[in-house]
């Protein structure tokens, strides 16, 4: 794969995620102006609406199955927007503490938020109704400090929700019955310097089911040597869930920093994963091979990616620009 | 130049502990102080058995998740305000405990600009109000408050810093400067406690004490018709030591209640500033508890979600702790670091050092509470309003403790302000 940088916007704030329709160029961005964005890709004047509701850096952002956007940030609020008027028409308190991200069910008619209160809920995409709780990750980081619950994904069934926190514990769900199935650690996204400096960094900021749901890829950032910067490895484990098995590992010796965003492509055969620290990077591993089979830097700090395969386009949200590429398959 | 000439001047040279014990009955009795028209009773009787605790954010805390925070602008971070104990004064949401508290104690500066962002001149500036000269090296503010307000015989330490992170531990340069190594800390890292004065197991206590015995026997002997300086010194060092030896025990929190050692939380930092509140009650005047390390380049708002709730949670305890012991109409808590942090958030959402707009706190003694002095603007860029650097700082510090902040210590013939002439303290936030 080669990328061809197709289009920069530029901007002031940090966008740190979005979402998008699929086969459609409009996607909304949730900004740290506090923002809903929406923007037309294929515009030349990209910028459409702006969604004012939030109080707090906007974290995430999901489409449901009746075409209304979710989001949620750091406000502890969930809000429904009606993409048409750009009003919110549902907002809630989701959560107690920072609300980290929002993911749609497959179907379109779940919505899952987690945050910084550990707690991951599932709601009815249309109503808004609170239809569980999942309660299994630790307040408390094992130094004293408040832990951290960072994202959330549904399994390509639908039947499953995995979520991942600061220290990196990795929980899988059974949505039906709203247990656990499975539970991994990962404590090398995890680092606490006990003597240095006395702090931690790190976390599991983004997680991807294989297409076949069997694979469950968990990203962040290896162990850091000074934790004042993003100096360690990006890092992405591959589990079989099901089995509590690593598979894979994969860390960058080229590029250092969060691994904020990973999609299974290719049938699962290949992971693309975007992050950064001051700067940006794309990488593209080949699962089976287990390799690096492309690297680039990105132009800025990457907070979320989406692959519109109508297009062939790949486009990145992050510190201060969108940024759409075209792939090009063949290289 | 004897240690304790209030005003500098030899005619009016007098020891504070020769001067204390002659007139602090009286002094008690007497309607004011002003009656015996002498400026340096009054300094000494201000001086009083006053100490200090200073909470040093190493690393550089981020006014903007701390004392200044703007919400809602471009450089507020994701981060709330709270309203404050003091009406109309909002600091951020991360201190709910402080802002609980802000008008009994605490007085805030929000109008800092010290010019320096380097860990290394900003830790050594605002551990000594003001940059060494090529041939001078100033004392810190700890050895200086050991000369001013410590006591010749004291049976503990009078200066006493706690940095248990090795980043950033020598940054400060702490020492005594001019004031030589008798007002040199005692700089505990590692182990909680004083190295070297434990009594050899090859000495037993009785032993131990039958020598000490005869030791001042013979000391006695021998000062007998000797009015000389160093010989009352040699004897007065070795009852320094027999008292350090004696305090290891301040150290040791385990021999608090569990309920007071809870109420400082679980982290090193709160034991650590537990030990300072017992060394400050046992009398020591300058006890330093570092926090270390906040210098959070990248994930800023993580490291102040760990860090800031932590600080919360241990500076209210502190107060709250020093005020039912009545130590705190004592005791001044400085909450200080060597810098803030930038406005700008840079890509690993960090915030990187900054010392041209930030904040610092002063609780306790000699404060005026709820106090809050300076303002910047929107965006926390520059001083609005009432830019002070780290010499009025320092001058409020010593103003606060009842020290003129124009005495003047001396090197050889040189008098040597205690900040350099022409700085002010900042009148708006002392009692």
């Amino acid at each position: 794969m080669k990328l061809a940088e197709q289009r920069k916007i530029g901007r002031q704030d940090i966008l740190f995620c979005m979402a998008r329709a699929a086969d459609s160029s409009r996607v909304f961005c949730g900004s740290s102006d506090f923002k809903v964005y929406e923007l037309d890709l294929a515009a030349d004047e990209p910028a459409r609406r702006t969604f004012s509701g939030h109080r707090s850096y906007v974290t995430g952002a999901a489409l449901t199955a009746h075409g209304t956007l979710v989001t949620c940030g750091y406000d502890r609020q969930l809000v429904w927007w009606d993409v048409e008027s750009g009003k919110p028409f549902r907002r809630t308190i989701a959560h107690e503490r920072w609300a980290r991200k929002v993911a749609a069910s497959p179907d379109g008619t779940l919505v899952a938020s987690v945050a910084d209160d550990m707690v991951a809920r599932v709601w009815n995409a249309w109503t808004g109704d609170l239809l569980d709780e999942l309660r299994g990750h630790e307040p408390l980081t094992p130094q004293h400090f408040h832990s951290m619950l960072y994202t959330c994904v549904f399994s390509p069934d639908g039947e499953f929700l995995a979520t991942a926190d600061r220290v990196g514990h990795v929980v899988v769900w059974e949505l039906a019955s709203g247990n656990p199935v499975a539970t991994l650690e990962s404590p090398e996204h995890y680092t606490w310097d006990p003597r240095q400096r006395r702090r931690s960094i790190g976390g599991v900021r983004s997680l991807a089911f294989a297409p076949d749901g069997n694979l469950l890829a968990v990203g962040g950032v290896g162990q850091i040597g000074n934790v004042d910067g993003l100096g360690g490895k990006a890092l992405v484990h591959v589990y079989d869930w099901r089995r509590g098995e690593r598979t894979h590992k994969f860390e960058h010796d080229g590029h250092k920093g969060l691994v904020e965003d990973l999609h299974f492509l290719r049938d699962g055969r290949q992971l693309l994963a975007g992050g950064g620290a001051q700067k940006g990077f794309l990488l593209l591993v080949d699962v089976e091979r287990q390799e690096f089979v492309y690297d680039t830097e990105a132009p800025m700090h990457v907070h979320q990616l989406d692959l519109d395969l109508s297009t062939n386009q790949l486009i990145a949200v992050g510190h201060g620009a969108v940024v759409v590429w075209q792939m090009d398959d063949e290289a | 130049m004897s240690r304790n000439s209030f005003c500098g001047s030899q005619d009016h040279a007098m020891s504070r502990r020769r001067f204390l014990g002659a007139t602090t009955t009286a002094a008690a009795t007497m309607a004011g102080v002003g009656v015996f028209g002498d400026r340096a009773l009054a300094q000494a009787l201000k001086q009083k058995d006053k100490r200090v605790i200073m909470l040093w954010l190493a690393g550089g805390a981020s006014q903007l998740e701390t004392w200044d925070p703007k919400p809602g602008r471009p450089t507020g971070g994701p981060f709330f305000d709270t309203a404050t104990s003091v009406p109309g004064v909002r600091i951020s949401e991360l201190m709910p405990l402080v802002a609980a508290r802000l008008h009994r104690h605490t007085a805030l500066i929000r109008s800092l600009n010290t010019e320096n962002g380097d860990h290394g001149g900003g830790s050594v500036l605002m551990m000594r109000g003001r940059k060494n000269e090529p041939n001078l090296e100033y004392p810190d503010l700890g050895s200086i408050l050991a000369h001013e307000l410590g006591q010749a015989d004291s049976q503990v330490p009078d200066y006493v810093s706690i940095y248990s992170q090795t980043e950033g531990r020598n940054f400060s340069k702490i020492g005594p400067g001019f004031l030589g190594s008798r007002y040199a800390p005692v700089q505990l890292t590692d182990r909680m406690g004083l190295e070297n004065v434990t009594r050899p197991g090859s000495i037993s206590e009785l032993d131990h004490h039958q020598r000490a015995d005869l030791r001042s026997l013979w000391s006695q002997r021998f000062a007998r018709g000797r009015e000389n300086e160093a010989v009352g010194s040699h004897a007065t060092a070795y009852g320094r030591v027999a008292g350090l030896m004696a305090s290891d025990r301040l150290f040791d929190v385990s021999r608090e209640p569990q309920r007071v050692r809870d109420r400082y939380g679980p982290t090193q930092f709160g034991e650590h500033a537990l030990i300072a509140r017992r060394l400050i009650e046992a009398g020591v005047p300058f006890v330093r508890v570092a926090r270390a390390w906040w210098d959070s380049h990248s994930q800023n708002f993580e490291s102040h979600q760990e860090l800031v709730p932590e600080l919360d949670r241990v500076m209210s305890t502190l107060l709250d702790d020093l005020g039912e012991r009545g130590l705190l109409d004592h005791t001044l808590v400085i909450t200080t670091a060597e810098f803030g942090r930038t406005p700008q958030i840079n890509p690993s959402l960090g915030r990187d050092h900054f010392a041209t707009a930030w904040s610092s706190t002063l609780s306790g003694v000699g404060v005026n509470p709820g106090a809050v002095y300076g303002k910047t603007d929107a965006d926390g860029q520059r001083v609005a309003d009432g830019e002070v650097g780290a010499g009025e700082f320092f001058a409020t510090i010593f103003q606060a403790l009842g020290i003129d902040h124009e005495h003047e210590l001396y090197v050889g013939a040189r008098p040597i302000p205690l900040v350099n002439p022409g700085i002010e303290p900042i009148r708006e936030v002392l009692a």
